[in-house]
């Protein structure tokens, strides 16, 4: 019996540790935290897009112009380094918004400094401002951004009102890290394009331990415990042992399919119940996309003519093309270095800055080269010229 | 679902099964669940074949022109299948099986409860998304988009080809030399949806996702696993989350060089175990498509090649190829390269600097410690993989005498060990390693033998435990009748 609850007692302390480890805990740090700073929402200032307060919420109901919104409020002598921990409590936020937290330091006045947190869904989310490495000094203003999440969420249907509650700021405390550490472990992370690559670094500033060696540890040094206290044959110790990595297996599985859930849930609030024609449209580059559709209109009625895109992004060039399809086009840089294009081709620009139309010389001019051209469309930031040789 | 679409989904099903069928009419468990999974995804690359075979003139009704070809097929394949079952083989003896305990009921219900869960969420999410990861859409569904939308094909040439017009009508990309197989078998979708409708494109890799599950159930079945053990591994397989990811934002070859390779190795093991030609003959057509799926399938059917060779010598000939090798790099060192002729890459210069690939360019060799960290975290930090890269390394150590037992086990081990090294070559030693710093490349080549790599795992642990060198496999099923 003696033997059991020792084996208890020394399998908790393993997994505190671990935990702990895990957590960045300043073991030194009192249980509860000794000062708490809170901000009520209703002291915050709408910045950007519209807002109203609700008793001692904040109900954001729109966007900007950019399509973002920002509630900050000022406040005096808060020095970094007296708190660790970020609170942060939002009711009914969409799935389609990514949150940043957002200060300025007094020494730095003109630089806001954003870092992005995670996802605040429905109760209390805790972000380890230890781990944020431009908190520091004395801060002058802190506060909240919204916007359509990266990569993901198409800006026209991304926002939908929402309440928020309360922020408060901790000491450190062995509480806030433990919510840290359960924030960022059991949170969830929206797809992004490097999910078909990898999962697990994410856009956080704050990049939270790692679940699995830390899991791993913990389960492992706790076998090795139970072996050695309660004085375990091999034979059961090898069984024990299968039932730890199928408990840990299992769990490690439960995670993923909740942030398999939740990031589902976000490709049903924007796409469910809509035609494809509807959902097609409601991509996240849905600038790229409307762009395309008036380069099409336009040459639906010319020739077919060899085309060469444009624009400073990667990303937006090759989905300009993707999406400009069955139009015949390449980017031009892949184009450079080889021979000239024919006297018929067209070149699609987009916003670009290293690239524009240079009207003394009738030329487009970019990246040290010159083509002769002359604009024949023109629509928002999609621009088309005819290629007429070497200026 | 329209009726045009149900026939477009049941008729390359169909003909994938019946020529699994024919392929391989011996009786064994799990059969009919293997028949079923390597049709699936045999059929929807025969449906492919058939586009591209009788549909480069109008890709617009791929049905109407490659459809009667592949239904002819799925009738002669349909009857080779029922006639070679009557001289088939005796069946397989299926492993002793226990009559299951209340508690194990529970764990297999969950299993296969939560594989339903995931999968109803990936199908959701292919019916519901435009096609979003990047090379989705650049890579993949730009041949296919264009030859669909334009009504016909059009070759994809270089740039350099494409500017000089050359041909006429060609088309250019940055994956212009990427096979085209799933291009095709995406135009014969979609003249089966009558527009470009992107999730219904994309829902085959929903099928292939299913097809890869009941594949290794039922191989694993005729392998010596029984039911428990054949459907908690395949939880095992399904649970892994990166795997599950390329079914949900479909579009990506990998998860097909992943089951390709996770098929051909399981059919080449039943050869190794029961001398089973028609499963060597599975085996090869699955390593054989590999190259026409992504261009890293060579590589694949490669290593595949070499160790079932490998595997074919006499200990004499084994050591004759070891010493071959050793003089071929012998040469290298002294020459300084060594030319391959590799199938779907060209001439490939490998030197002791530089390995020079006609179509990707020249990787400069030079060790890259900075991508260690990319590789050790993608294995056992992220989430990608579960504990997988854990436990094998362990498994291997603890059940080395039950891998070296059996024959089967020690040549997947060799080919494991070999793809590993390659990768581990492929993301420190050339300048693929930034790919392995920013994690864009290393999780999806590694996915390539994550099947195999499972099969593996489940082959050591339901080992029988006192397994010793030189004793005869208990999994081992007698040989077909010559």
């Amino acid at each position: 019996m003696m033997r059991r609850a020792a084996c208890a007692l020394l399998i908790a302390a393993i997994w505190l540790l671990v935990l702990g480890s895990a957590a960045h805990l300043r073991w030194t740090a009192p249980l509860l935290p000794q000062q708490v700073r809170g901000f009520d929402a209703s002291a915050f200032q709408v910045v950007m897009g519209a807002g109203s307060e609700d008793g001692d919420s904040l109900r954001v109901g729109a966007v900007g112009e950019d399509g973002s919104a920002l509630q900050t409020v000022r406040v005096r002598q808060l020095q970094a380094r007296e708190f660790s921990s970020l609170r942060y409590r939002f009711d009914g936020f969409p799935r389609t918004l990514e949150l940043s937290f957002v200060f300025r330091r007094a020494d730095a006045p003109d630089d806001v400094q954003t870092v992005t947190v995670p996802w605040p869904g429905d109760g209390w989310r805790t972000l380890d401002l230890k781990r944020v490495p431009e908190w520091h000094g004395e801060i002058s203003e802190l506060g909240f951004a919204e916007y359509a999440t990266p990569q993901i969420a198409p800006e026209s249907s991304a926002f939908r009102p929402f309440r928020f509650d309360r922020a408060e700021l901790w000491s450190a405390s062995w509480r806030g890290s433990f919510a840290a550490l359960y924030t960022s472990w059991l949170g969830y992370t929206p797809w992004a394009l490097l999910s078909i690559s990898a999962l697990g670094p994410q856009r956080e500033v704050a990049q939270p331990a790692p679940l699995i060696p830390f899991l791993v540890l913990g389960a492992a040094l706790s076998l090795l415990a139970a072996a050695l206290l309660l004085r375990w044959s091999r034979a059961r110790l090898l069984r024990n042992a299968v039932v730890a990595v199928a408990a840990v297996w299992a769990l490690l599985d439960l995670v993923w399919l909740e942030d398999f859930r939740a990031k589902h849930q976000l490709t049903e609030s924007v796409y469910a119940g809509k035609s494809w024609s509807e959902r097609a449209s409601l991509v996240p580059d849905q600038d790229v996309r409307e762009a395309a559709e008036q380069v099409r209109s336009y040459l639906a009625t010319q020739p077919p003519h060899q085309l060469l895109v444009v624009s400073d992004s990667k990303y937006v060039f090759l989905r300009l093309i993707y999406q400009m399809l069955p139009l015949n086009a390449v980017p031009l840089e892949q184009a450079l270095g080889l021979r000239w294009p024919r006297r018929d081709a067209r070149f699609v620009v987009y916003q670009s800055e290293q690239w524009h139309y240079d009207e003394a010389l009738g030329a487009l001019v970019g990246g040290g080269r010159a083509f002769a051209v002359e604009p024949v469309f023109e629509a928002g930031e999609v621009r088309v010229y005819k290629f007429r040789g070497m200026p | 679902m329209t009726p045009a679409l149900l026939f477009a989904w049941l008729l390359p099903v169909l003909c994938g099964v019946a020529a699994y069928c024919a392929l391989d009419a011996r009786a064994a468990p799990g059969r009919r669940v293997a028949s079923l999974g390597y049709g699936v995804v045999l059929g929807l690359l025969l449906a492919a074949a058939a586009t591209s075979a009788f549909s480069r003139a109008d890709t617009a009704h791929a049905m109407r022109t490659a459809g009667p070809w592949l239904a002819g097929f799925a009738v002669l394949v349909g009857a080779l299948a029922w006639w070679r079952r009557r001289g088939a083989a005796p069946r397989l003896a299926a492993a002793p099986g226990r009559k299951m305990q209340k508690w194990t009921i529970v764990l297999v219900g969950a299993a296969l409860l939560s594989l339903a869960w995931r999968s109803w969420l990936a199908l959701r999410e292919i019916l519901l998304r435009p096609t979003y990861p990047w090379d989705a859409w650049d890579a993949w569904a730009v041949k296919s988009k264009t030859w669909y939308l334009l009504g016909h094909y059009a070759p994809f040439v270089s740039a350099r080809d494409w500017l000089a017009q050359h041909p006429p009508d060609a088309y250019t990309g940055p994956a212009w030399s990427y096979p085209p197989s799933l291009a095709w078998m995406q135009v014969w979708f979609a003249g089966a949806a009558g527009e470009w409708i992107e999730p219904l494109l994309n829902l085959p890799w929903f099928g292939l996702w299913l097809g890869l599950l009941a594949a290794h159930y039922g191989q694993w079945r005729a392998l010596g696993l029984s039911r428990l053990q054949a459907t908690l591994s395949v939880y095992v397989l399904g649970s892994l989350p990166l795997l599950a990811v390329h079914v949900a934002l479909a579009g990506y070859a990998d998860l097909w060089i992943a089951t390709l390779l996770g098929l051909a190795v399981l059919s080449w093991l039943r050869w190794v175990e029961q001398r089973d030609p028609n499963q060597l003959v599975i085996a090869i057509v699955c390593a054989l498509t590999l190259p026409l799926i992504k261009l890293e399938g060579t590589i694949w059917l490669l290593l595949f090649g070499a160790v079932v060779a490998y595997g074919a010598m006499s200990r004499r000939r084994r050591k004759l190829v070891a010493a071959a090798i050793v003089l071929l790099l012998l040469v290298m060192a002294i020459v300084g390269k060594l030319l391959l002729p590799l199938y779907g890459l060209g001439w490939v210069n490998v030197g002791t600097h530089s390995i020079d690939v006609p179509i990707l360019g020249r990787l400069p060799i030079a060790w890259h410690a900075e991508a260690l960290g990319g590789l050790l975290s993608s294995l056992f930090a992220q989430s990608n993989w579960h504990l997988l890269w854990w436990l094998t390394p362990l498994l291997v150590v603890w059940r080395w005498p039950a891998l070296r037992a059996r024959e089967a086990t020690r040549l997947l081990g060799l080919l494991l060990a070999a793809g590993f090294a390659f990768l581990a070559f492929l993301f420190l030693a050339t300048d693929a390693a930034r790919w392995a710093e920013s994690y864009t490349a290393f999780n999806r080549l590694l996915m390539h033998i994550v099947p195999a790599t499972v099969t593996l795992c489940v082959l050591l642990y339901c080992a029988p435990r006192r397994a010793r060198r030189g004793r005869a496999s208990a999994f081992a099923a007698p040989p077909v009748p010559a």
